[in-house]
């Protein structure tokens, strides 16, 4: 991101010795600000304000029922917040689901751009319809995916009553157990291919000698992968990482359009928990506190991937 | 010769073993909206023949009011992806070739708003819309996705118009062209593949978005296609034939829609953040 703005900068800079030249690009600037200004108010009155007034909220007492009738109570909501059990559940499903999603999709990802890289004929249809699933809404691949894993007519089930494994068929949405999984195989299945070709653009970036250097010093495939193509990767594996995490943190329609949170709050994540608990419990200053505790953790989550990658592939 | 064939062997394997994952749910879905109730309730794989029908899809716009719902679904997210890129556009021109006082914070306080999460947004959004008259109408939507997809697009447009170099825009100066018309005229040509992104990323968000919709509308008049899909899919829990046929409605549009743009794509996603 640095590079683009660093790249954009030096385009913009107009050679201004004199105080005419100044006058001439303050003449130009004040256009530029009209130009901008759309942009500029749709950004802070519809985003940023937002944001702030919600961070104000979560010290409040409001309510859906009353909204214009409030108090501040300080910190009250974030004490009731700790004690709530369902509360701390969600916080650990949405840190558990972040993790293994963001984790199992670098390493996929890695992988299928291993595949998608190899120069096979007919590579190029499996380029053009790799990122399908990233384009659908949300519920339509919830639709399906509850089509397919349906107790009684569902895909899954009728596949392992033909191979005469008919006992391993489940309510697989329905089941405590496996609901947490699937959520987690949806966000695999939507963002996987994502991954695999922007790492697949970065690799064939790389440079083929930095191979033939390593080959020469004897490096095995492996060591190649480790020493050259990683760290190569390491600035598009860091975009990905917290593009993902912000995403999976945050996403509410998975796991609310699926199972709702259930069965039993084993589905339950931070989005949901919050989303209830404005629009079904009518309590908006316990929900913003609630979002406030989100907007903390994923800043930590944000700085802490960028040390993390940054860190390992500079040895 | 012999071990080219077998890595071939095992690329194709792999490739196989990923994309039957990600094809199966959609292939599926398809194949079952155009089978009859009694074949998708047979326990088989595959259809008869006879079995195969398009009363799903006849039904679906009979019973459940899709018209509406995909007529509010076109109105809302067309116009938020042109007022999407059109602002986004004079905005990252503004950026990319004005020396503004700011633009380096202004980038950053940007983009922020994009790891926020939206269950807090919405709050306010809501306390906001309502003060204003905006609850259940088009335009209240309008501006929330519009809001919620301009950060990347105006990032990702930045990135695209600085990489135009600056001589064309001095040559159509010299020639009289105005500075809106530099923006139009040289810079819009150029850097279509880039808005045709950005403009597809603010359509497929608006289109599937279900978060803001389900809280700012409150009658069909307003409400989009997910919202009509998941009341599809909670009132009619046998009706599987209907509800597959309304959720390939759905996705038809941004399927067509992903086909265009799909060469570019994530180059264009990735832009703002790739050197």
């Amino acid at each position: 991101m640095r590079a683009q703005e660093q790249n954009a900068g030096s385009l913009t800079q107009d050679p201004q010795g004199n105080f005419g030249a100044r006058w001439k690009s303050f003449g130009q600037a004040s256009f530029g600000y009209i130009l901008l200004a759309p942009a500029l108010i749709i950004i802070l009155g519809l985003n940023l304000y937002p944001t702030i007034s919600g961070v104000l909220t979560a010290f409040t007492n409001q309510s859906l029922l009353d909204p214009f009738n409030w108090a501040f109570v300080g910190f009250a909501n974030f004490q009731k917040l700790f004690g709530d059990p369902v509360f701390r559940i969600s916080l650990v499903h949405s840190l558990v689901l972040t993790g293994l999603a963001v984790s199992l999709q670098v390493v996929l990802g890695l992988i299928l751009a291993h595949l998608l890289i190899e120069q096979v004929p007919g590579i190029q249809f499996f380029w053009s319809i790799g990122m399908i699933a990233w384009v659908l809404p949300i519920i339509a691949s919830v639709v399906m995916f509850r089509f397919i894993t349906l107790p009684n007519y569902g895909f899954i089930n009728i596949l392992l009553n033909d191979l005469g494994v008919g006992h391993l068929a489940r309510n697989w949405f329905g089941d405590e157990k496996y609901a947490f999984v699937l959520i987690l195989i949806m966000h695999l299945w939507r963002n996987v291919p994502f991954y695999a070709i922007s790492f697949m653009a970065a690799m064939q970036a790389i440079p083929s000698d930095l191979y033939e250097a390593a080959r020469i010093d004897g490096a095995s495939t492996w060591r190649q992968f480790y020493h050259v193509t990683l760290p190569n990767l390491r600035y598009i594996i860091l975009v990905m990482v917290v593009l993902h995490v912000t995403f999976t943190f945050n996403n509410f329609d998975f796991v609310y359009l699926s199972t709702g949170g259930g069965p039993v709050n084993s589905t339950e994540v931070l989005p949901t928990f919050i989303y209830k608990q404005a629009w079904n419990g009518y309590e908006l200053g316990y929900a913003s506190a609630g979002g406030v505790i989100m907007l903390i953790v994923l800043v930590v989550l944000a700085f802490g991937c960028r040390k993390f990658i940054g860190g390992f592939s500079e040895e | 010769m012999r071990k080219s064939k077998r890595r071939l062997v095992i690329v194709y394997a792999g490739l196989f073993i990923f994309y039957a994952f990600l094809l199966l749910p959609i292939v599926w879905l398809v194949l079952s909206s155009f089978r009859n109730t009694d074949s998708i309730q047979s326990g088989r794989l595959l259809p008869y023949p006879s079995e195969l029908t398009v009363t799903n899809y006849v039904e679906a716009f009979r019973i459940a009011n899709l018209t509406t719902f995909l007529v509010n679904s076109f109105i809302i997210a067309i116009t938020v992806m042109l007022l999407v890129v059109f602002i986004a556009s004079l905005g990252a021109y503004a950026l990319s070739r004005f020396r503004l006082r700011g633009r380096n914070i202004f980038m950053m306080l940007a983009l922020t708003p994009q790891f926020f999460p939206y269950v807090l947004i919405l709050i306010p959004f809501y306390v906001l819309m309502s003060n204003i008259g905006l609850v259940d109408s088009h335009l209240g939507l309008i501006l929330t996705h519009t809001s919620i997809t301009l950060p990347f697009a105006l990032w990702m447009l930045t990135g695209y118009f600085s990489a135009i170099p600056r001589d064309f825009d001095q040559a159509a100066l010299i020639d009289g062209c105005s500075r809106l018309g530099v923006l139009f005229r040289i810079i819009y040509p150029i850097a279509i593949p880039g808005m045709v992104v950005a403009g597809f990323f603010a359509f497929v968000v608006s289109w599937g978005d279900y978060l803001f919709v389900s809280i700012l509308s409150q009658s069909p008049e307003t409400q989009t296609l997910p919202i009509g899909l998941q009341t599809f899919m909670s009132s009619l829990q046998v009706k599987w034939g209907l509800i597959t046929a309304g959720t390939v409605i759905a996705i038809v549009p941004t399927i067509v829609f992903f086909a265009i743009v799909q060469r570019r794509l994530v180059a264009g996603l990735t832009a703002g953040a790739v050197k």
